[in-house]
């Protein structure tokens, strides 16, 4: 075809930029001072009240931190917080599964990203409060031992893969491959750990174990149901298109409490099997209705012109969706995704209400229904939000990561 | 009527005399036959016979809304046509699926707003093509790819997304994804319309070399300069009709039609 050769551009060299002094850093701090905390009499005055609130927040939540409140009730019921009803004498198991999990997070973090100043701060708070709890109650040294050797395993893998090679290429995409595959894999492997061979049974997996659980089923789940659903309700098949709306349509128009009575109650004569797989089903279907909304958004944000291109060079209808059209979609609904996901992590609380399924927040309820902590309600609660936080949190760090790291290429 | 076209047009060299020669006696790539289309009520296309032969250039001229990216458009099928035949290269483009893939994987084509994937490097977005529908092995297709770079002048720029290029650059990556393909025909629906004045020009220089490769073209354009330089035949599109066409001796000096008269002297 190349019968006659293009002629190479000359380049053009353009002789390098005359560096400039830049501004003295006191200026520049002093401008950075003045222009974000004391622009004018107004924004003086806010930045004072501002800090003046925050100073008293502060002052107050050290003071009932350490002074105030009684962490006995989180202390002493550490166990029935965090595993409830998971038998004691397999506890080997619990350390075995946080080890892994961390590992493999600490892995995945080194492969995609590096861990940033923020990040640290984050585990050193994170990982001091919880440490702090279980030495509280100074019995059981071990539990902080294990603990703070977990974390060691998430910076060691971390370590690891953050030293190795990053350049494009086979080796670079069968790390990225590997990796993604084992943390896609975390879960069952940890329930592989909790559960075979005479660890725990399905109702044993209680407390935040099971809030661990439910949610990243309920999110992988219903990214799952979401993605053909969201291409279905933008077929031009009339019958698949109105079938998807109606589902998206049901599922979002009643409460997830509802849908949970749902799988305690209906799904039970239809399906049958363990209500604890029957309320991940529903969570599932639950967040693939709302996960299906964010990727049709995602999908009419693309032009027409892409799926024009995929087909002008030759690919096929599920090759342009696949290839083309998804990726990008599923690029531009990860904020709104990201946002569903801390949604259905915290609403696994609801998850109580069936009564015979006991997570973090129905196990705290118990824990101040015992005489000894009647008062101390307040306490065991702080304890419940600043876990479901300190996950919430994580989640929106990796979503933040995720959108960045996709970012290249951009239009 | 044409007020500024002082310029006469230069007579025919011998080169292109042979060519016309050589064209006249080669077989039709694209045949059509009474093609048209309608947008609801609005006719588009309005009973359009026109075959190009291999290796031919035909440039396509006319007003906005003229139907003439319509029918190119119809060519690979990204829109249907309501009514007439098309065949391109044998093979007739209907209903059936393996036909229209068949025929998109022989013709490639040049958007106006190049429309290159924006999440793909430019490497991979030569290379996609002849690997999933070619099934090239990933080695032959980059190799593939770097060729068809330096042909087009941006072999540096393989490593870098889309969105990194200025447009000239992205419309030279376009072609190039297009010509991954080896495609028989290539279709170019106002390729120079979205840039630059300062860009156009190095997209028409590669279009020049594509023309002079022996490619078969059809080019939707207003770039007279070039229609007339490169275009072996001029085709007038007017409110969904061929309305003239020529080459451009014919078109430039002596149109016959007043619509086309009239349009000339608007663009010239």
């Amino acid at each position: 075809m190349a019968e006659m050769p293009f002629p190479q551009k000359r380049r053009i060299v353009l002789p390098p930029y005359r560096q400039r002094a830049r501004r003295p850093r006191s200026v520049r701090a002093r401008e950075w001072v003045r222009r974000n905390l004391f622009p004018s009499l107004g924004g003086t005055l806010l930045t004072l009240v501002s800090a003046g609130i925050g100073a008293l927040l502060l002052f107050g939540i050290l003071w009932f931190v350490f002074v105030d409140a009684n962490w006995q009730v989180v202390t002493a019921n550490r166990w029935l917080l965090f595993a409830g009803s998971f038998p004691h004498d397999q506890e080997w198991r619990l350390w075995t599964a946080i080890g892994v999990v961390f590992t493999l997070i600490g892995l995945a973090y080194g492969t995609w990203s590096g861990l940033g100043r923020k990040d640290h701060l984050f585990i050193a708070l994170a990982g001091g409060f919880i440490v702090f709890l279980m030495a509280h109650g100074g019995a059981q040294i071990w539990s902080s031992i294990w603990f703070l050797a977990a974390i060691l395993l998430l910076y060691v893998g971390y370590a690891v893969m953050v030293r190795m090679p990053r350049e494009p290429g086979p080796t670079r995409r069968w790390q990225l491959r590997s990796v993604g595959a084992l943390l896609a894999l975390s879960l069952p492997i940890a329930l592989v750990i909790l559960m075979v061979g005479g660890g725990a049974s399905a109702r044993q997996l209680d407390g935040f174990i099971l809030n661990l659980v439910l949610a990243p089923v309920g999110i992988v789940g219903g990214l799952v149901v979401a993605i053909p659903l969201a291409l279905g309700r933008a077929s031009s098949m009339r019958t698949i298109s109105w079938t998807c709306t109606a589902y998206i349509e049901v599922v979002r128009g009643a409460p997830l409490l509802g849908w949970l009575f749902v799988a305690l109650f209906i799904l039970d004569d239809v399906i049958g099997g363990d209500l604890i797989v029957r309320t991940m089903v529903v969570l599932a279907i639950f967040t693939g209705a709302y996960m299906a909304e964010s990727i049709r958004g995602g999908l009419q944000t693309i032009p027409r012109g892409q799926y024009e291109a995929a087909h002008a060079v030759g690919l096929n209808q599920f090759q342009a969706m696949q290839l083309i059209i998804l990726p990008q979609a599923l690029r531009i609904s990860i904020p709104p995704m990201a946002g569903q996901a801390i949604s259905i992590w915290k609403d696994t609380t609801l998850v109580t209400v069936i009564l015979t399924l006991r997570e973090f927040k129905g196990n705290a309820d118990s824990a101040i229904a015992q005489v000894d902590f009647i008062d101390d309600r307040i306490e065991a609660y702080v304890f419940v939000a600043l876990g479901f936080w300190i996950v919430a949190f994580m989640m929106s760090r990796v979503s933040q990561r995720m959108e960045r790291a996709q970012g290249v290429g951009e239009r | 009527m044409t007020t500024e076209s002082t310029e006469s047009p230069a007579s025919v060299p011998k080169a292109q005399a042979g060519r016309r020669g050589r064209l006249a006696e080669a077989p039709d790539i694209i045949i059509t036959k009474g093609v048209s289309k309608w947008f609801g009520d609005f006719q588009a296309l309005d009973d359009i016979s026109l075959s190009v032969k291999e290796h031919e250039i035909v440039v396509i001229l006319g007003p906005s809304g003229s139907g003439k990216s319509t029918f190119i458009r119809c060519l690979n099928r990204l829109e249907e046509h309501d009514a007439g035949r098309i065949v391109i290269d044998g093979i007739e483009l209907n209903e059936d699926v393996r036909n229209m893939q068949t025929i998109r994987s022989e013709v490639g084509m040049v958007f106006q707003q190049f429309n290159l994937f924006p999440h793909l490097s430019v490497m991979r977005n030569i290379t996609l093509g002849p690997q999933k529908v070619r099934r090239l092995p990933n080695q032959e297709a980059n190799q593939l790819a770097m060729e068809l770079l330096a042909r087009v002048g941006i072999p540096e720029q393989a490593d870098k997304y889309p969105a990194q290029l200025s447009g000239g650059q992205q419309q030279r990556v376009a072609i190039a994804r297009a010509l991954a393909m080896q495609p028989k025909i290539m279709l170019f629906d106002e390729p120079t319309s979205a840039l630059d004045p300062e860009m156009i020009k190095e997209v028409l220089d590669v279009m020049r070399e594509l023309a002079a490769s022996g490619m078969t073209m059809l080019v939707v354009t207003h770039e007279m300069g070039f229609a007339r330089e490169v275009a072996d035949r001029l085709v007038f599109f007017d409110e969904g009709a061929l309305i003239e066409q020529g080459t451009h001796e014919h078109f430039f000096e002596n149109p016959r039609e007043e619509r086309t008269r009239l349009f000339l002297s608007q663009i010239l």
